[in-house]
């Protein structure tokens, strides 16, 4: 199986290939090997039409997207919600959504972005517990522009996150760990 | 270029600050935690933006349009199932090219198998000469792609990833889940059989 790649000559026929197609001319074995010469014939004579091809637009037909998201939206898991307090009885948030809002929140802030955000709500005996509503832990990872201060970030994701999610949310924070996992030019 | 930027200042002042866009700039890599997190404008954030490379492999595999889109369709929905799966350990591109050209070999399995005699014949161009000429370039490109269509599938993945797309040998090898070498002799042999099958147009 090996041994198909390698020309008659003992070169290896598919590095060959490469170098003729990339315009490199042949060295001295291959100006006087036959095997080698036809292989660059071989190689330089579909080029030209195999570029051709490579050079045509091909255009992703645009409703594609559509019918995907589609499909993804109606596999949702509806039953990942956090539970807020209401007077008319809890309300469900979805933790994706909610999850969403407080990313959307990081990436406002000047050279950061939001990567994880993972959202964990007490446990609570029933919907009707008193734990409804209960405060909620945040963890998120983000990413920073490089040069940016790195001491006053933590701080300063902690009180965004906190006020969006009880502005945003309605869902008072009582733990935020951040974590910075990357930088970014 | 200053003129340019000369008329296109006040215009610029003028407009409303813009919402933030945070979708254009995330890296592949913060999309894909998002989308495993639930997450799913994320997810269709990635495939818009790969959409359009992995239906351009799709076309070159398949050699159909219409199979193509299907392959694609289904391989980001699939994606969307199966991102909870996806480590990290390799590009995201890397991972959506496998999944989309396993759909494509999929389907290549499935379709009724076409006599080789059929599929040999890359047709013979027309005479130098001929008043035809100026269609030969399209009639050449045609035989390339029944020459393509003439391939084990194994092989035209190989070929339309190396070929087509421009991928190294290692990350071929990464899609395909085959050995270097294995890359390698697979392309070997796909360039010699398209060369043997194109050599009339020459």
């Amino acid at each position: 199986m090996a041994l198909e790649k390698l020309l008659a000559c003992g070169r290896d026929a598919t590095a060959a290939w490469d170098r003729a197609v990339a315009g490199a001319g042949p060295d001295e074995h291959e100006s006087g090997c036959r095997h080698c010469r036809a292989a660059r014939a071989d190689a330089l004579g579909l080029d030209a039409v195999v570029h051709r091809m490579a050079a045509q637009p091909v255009e992703a037909p645009p409703s594609v997207i559509d019918r995907v998201m589609t499909a993804v939206v109606g596999e949702l898991r509806p039953h990942d919600v956090l539970l807020l307090p209401s007077p008319h009885g809890p309300n469900r948030l979805s933790r994706p959504a909610a999850a969403a809002v407080l990313r959307s929140v990081v990436d406002g802030m000047d050279g950061l972005r939001a990567r994880s955000c993972r959202i964990e709500q007490s446990e609570r005996e029933s919907e009707d517990d008193a734990a409804v509503g209960s405060a909620v832990d945040v963890a998120v990872t983000v990413t920073g522009r490089f040069g940016i201060d790195l001491a006053s970030v933590t701080a300063r994701v902690r009180q965004m996150v906190v006020a969006a999610g009880e502005q945003a949310l309605g869902v008072p924070v009582s733990r935020v760990d951040i974590d910075v996992v990357d930088l970014w030019d | 270029m200053e003129a340019v930027r000369e008329r296109m200042e006040p215009r610029v002042v003028e407009k409303l600050p813009t919402p933030p866009r945070p979708d254009v700039a995330l890296d592949d890599a913060t999309l894909v935690v998002r989308a495993q997190e639930g997450d799913v404008r994320a997810f269709e954030a990635l495939a818009r933006r790969h959409q359009a490379v992995l239906y351009r492999v799709a076309v070159r595999v398949t050699g159909d349009p219409a199979e193509a889109e299907d392959a694609l369709q289904e391989a980001l929905v699939d994606a969307w199932r199966r991102i909870g799966a996806f480590r990290g350990d390799a590009a995201f591109s890397t991972w959506m090219y496998r999944i989309v050209t396993n759909r494509c070999v999929g389907m290549l399995r499935k379709r009724r198998p076409v006599p080789v005699d059929e599929v040999a014949d890359a047709g013979l161009p027309p005479a130098p000469d001929d008043p035809a000429r100026a269609a030969q370039i399209d009639a050449e490109l045609a035989a390339l792609g029944r020459a393509i269509a003439g391939l084990a599938a194994d092989q035209r993945v190989c070929w339309v990833l190396r070929e087509m797309e421009g991928l190294g040998y290692e990350e071929i090898a990464a899609i395909t889940g085959a050995s270097e070498t294995a890359v390698r002799g697979r392309i070997h042999r796909a360039r010699t059989r398209l060369a043997e099958v194109m050599r009339p147009w020459r």
